[in-house]
């Protein structure tokens, strides 16, 4: 009875960590929708640059600390990488159909996917957890691997501190009023376009970040595995409301679970079941649970 | 488009033109089954466009139609030895029946969300096909496909020669071809892009939207799930890999390509797409990385970039410029 108890338990924990996640990515996939209007078809491309990127930190750094300085970098790298992708690609799109725009992200999807499985081969990099959090921490009724605790704790600090950073904060306002109304927010001052570019470059360098945090835990990287965790993020995005912070993370934490136990009955089912949830949502509150809703 | 000087018998003198040329400038491919492969790729191409061009919407999902079509077709060939007709006519109503299902829940919701859907319908359809083992075989795909005589009672014709089987594709392609045009030119059609281009107007006239797109949706899908039942005949096998997103991402890259804004963009798109992936996986470097998508996606990111009308639009740049210089009489300002 304890030991069904505590697997059910240790399931949920590990759906929670798995929504944290994605939450996380679906964060920044939010906030460039809720800037652009566009749905970033790149963004696990960038997730999966954000943890190749930590395993050649890993491998280069020769100093101590290496995961960590690792971490911080990628933050800062693919956040360099959302600038150049928005001053050269997305902004020459500007005031041109939504399609296109759209078009371009899967465009550099392709890019950045097989540029990576070029440079760095298409074999799987095997890539640990590091010294400094491995282990296992008692949690009353079970114990629970350190990183994944670390890894969900630090999550939800950071979709906290981008909550709190859009919606309370100054700055927060500005980016506010420039997806609201870019027109109005122009002729009070504010340079809308280099504001565009900051919301890319933190979605981008969330994206990335998640992708790093999330390497260890993968057994081993490849150029591929954008695919399948962005496609949840959409799902998460679509059942949390597009362009809801709030909603992507309790969205996150609830498909997590539901994954989590679905696939204690029957392996497959874990990825099935998300599809069935965001069908529910979509034919009874099309514009998901904490989303405004939609014009278009 | 449509000037109403032309006449019903000149488009059909035209299309008549077309499947000549096409048949005469097969024998300048590398080889004849990549002809077919041609045509049999703008089958779902043609799709997207009908769906992108004209209706607005961005289907991410030809693809598993695509395989539906083509696992339906292939089951029906490799086990029961069905007809090859049959199995065609099969295929195509079994994309039918399933793109009415995924269009149920896609066309009700906008631009973006569509996409968002039909990605992941797109999704749940490799899903089944790669867990229902039982019916198509899991990871290891449909095999034992044979391209052979067909027999139609007083006639046959042996599909095994690979100029044989180019021209039935060609009859397939052009049976669909001209039935889209036929679409597009009809009231219904006119619906479609009365819709794409102002929603709330055709709302506020009284078409019911949600009908139209589903039709809409529908065709397109039945239109795909042709070109699959095809596939499964050129390829004599059938894999998963067909139902997965990069199948319905070739599509988009291929209708882009070849421009969205007319149907014969599909034709274009699918020939460069797949002559120019083909010359690309010559090289060893290239082949083995995967490295011709990348060179296909910086291509189309330029495409959609520069040349939103695509190769076909930009013909016709070119050639309205050249006409307009060397035209007689005052030149026109545009």
């Amino acid at each position: 009875m304890i030991s069904g108890l505590s697997g059910i338990l240790s399931q949920i924990f590990n759906g929670i960590q798995f929504g944290v996640l994605v939450a996380l990515l679906a964060t920044g996939l939010s906030l460039i929708f809720g800037m652009l209007g566009i749905i970033n078809f790149a963004h696990g491309s960038l997730y999966m640059l954000g943890a190749y990127l930590l395993w050649s930190m890993i491998q280069l750094l020769p100093i101590p600390g290496k995961f960590w300085i690792g971490l911080a970098l990628c933050f800062f790298l693919m956040g360099f990488v959302g600038l150049v992708i928005e001053k050269v690609l997305l902004r020459r799109m500007y005031g041109q159909p939504l399609v296109y725009m759209i078009l371009i992200t899967f465009g550099l999807l392709l890019v950045i996917q097989q540029g990576v499985g070029m440079i760095y081969g298409t074999n799987p990099l095997p890539l640990g957890i590091p010294p400094v959090l491995k282990g296992e921490v008692s949690l009353g009724l079970f114990k629970y691997p350190l990183y994944y605790l670390f890894t969900m704790i630090l999550g939800l600090i950071l979709i906290f501190a981008v909550w709190f950073f859009v919606e309370r904060s100054s700055w927060g306002a500005v980016i506010r009023a420039c997806a609201e109304d870019p027109e109005t927010a122009g002729t009070l001052g504010i340079k809308t376009v280099n504001v565009y570019t900051l919301t890319f470059a933190l979605g981008s360098a969330l994206a990335g970040l998640g992708g790093s945090l999330h390497a260890p835990m993968i057994g081993g990287l490849q150029h591929t595995i954008g695919g399948s965790i962005i496609l949840i993020c959409f799902i998460v995005v679509v059942v949390g409301g597009m362009g809801s912070i709030r909603g992507a993370l309790l969205a996150g934490i609830i498909l997590g679970i539901i994954r989590g136990l679905a696939g204690m009955f029957w392996a497959p089912a874990s990825e099935i079941v998300m599809f069935v949830v965001m069908g529910v949502i979509l034919m009874f509150r099309p514009q998901g649970l904490l989303g405004k809703k939609l014009s278009t | 488009m449509k000037s109403p000087l032309n006449s019903g018998r000149t488009e059909w003198v035209s299309m008549a033109g077309l499947a000549a040329v096409l048949v005469c400038l097969q024998p300048i491919l590398p080889s004849k089954m990549m002809a077919a492969e041609i045509l049999i790729m703008g089958l779902p191409t043609l799709a997207f466009i009908l769906l992108l061009g004209y209706t607005g919407q961005l289907n991410f999902g030809t693809g598993s139609l695509f395989a539906v079509g083509a696992y339906t077709a292939g089951i029906l060939l490799a086990r029961y030895d069905v007809h090859v007709l049959l199995a065609i006519v099969a295929g195509v109503a079994m994309t039918c029946l399933i793109s009415g299902i995924v269009g149920f829940f896609c066309i009700r919701q906008g631009g973006l969300i569509f996409a968002l859907l039909t990605l992941a319908f797109n999704q749940i359809i490799w899903f089944i096909i790669f867990q229902w083992r039982s019916l198509t075989n899991g990871a290891d795909g449909i095999w034992g496909i044979k391209r052979s005589v067909i027999h139609f009672g007083f006639f046959a014709v042996n599909i095994k020669p690979s100029f044989n089987f180019y021209l039935v594709v060609l009859f397939f392609f052009m049976l669909a071809f001209i039935f889209s045009k036929k679409l597009i030119e009809s009231p219904f059609g006119k619906v479609l892009q009365g819709m794409r281009d102002s929603e709330l107007r055709a709302t506020a006239i009284g078409y019911n939207l949600v009908t139209y797109k589903w039709v809409a949706f529908v065709i397109s899908g039945m239109i795909c799930g042709l070109g699959g039942a095809l596939f499964a005949l050129h390829q004599e096998y059938v894999g998963e890999h067909l139902a997965s997103w990069v199948t319905g991402g070739e599509i988009v890259i291929m209708a882009l390509l070849g421009g969205t804004f007319v149907l014969y963009g599909a034709l274009i798109g699918s020939g460069v797409f797949i002559f120019a992936s083909d010359w690309l996986n010559k090289f060893k470097s290239l082949a083995m990385g995967g490295g011709w998508l990348l060179i296909m996606g910086a291509i189309f990111i330029i495409v959609v970039m520069f040349f939103k009308g695509g190769i076909y639009g930009g013909a016709e740049a070119v050639y309205e410029r050249l006409r307009d210089r060397f035209a007689p009489g005052p030149r026109q300002s545009p």
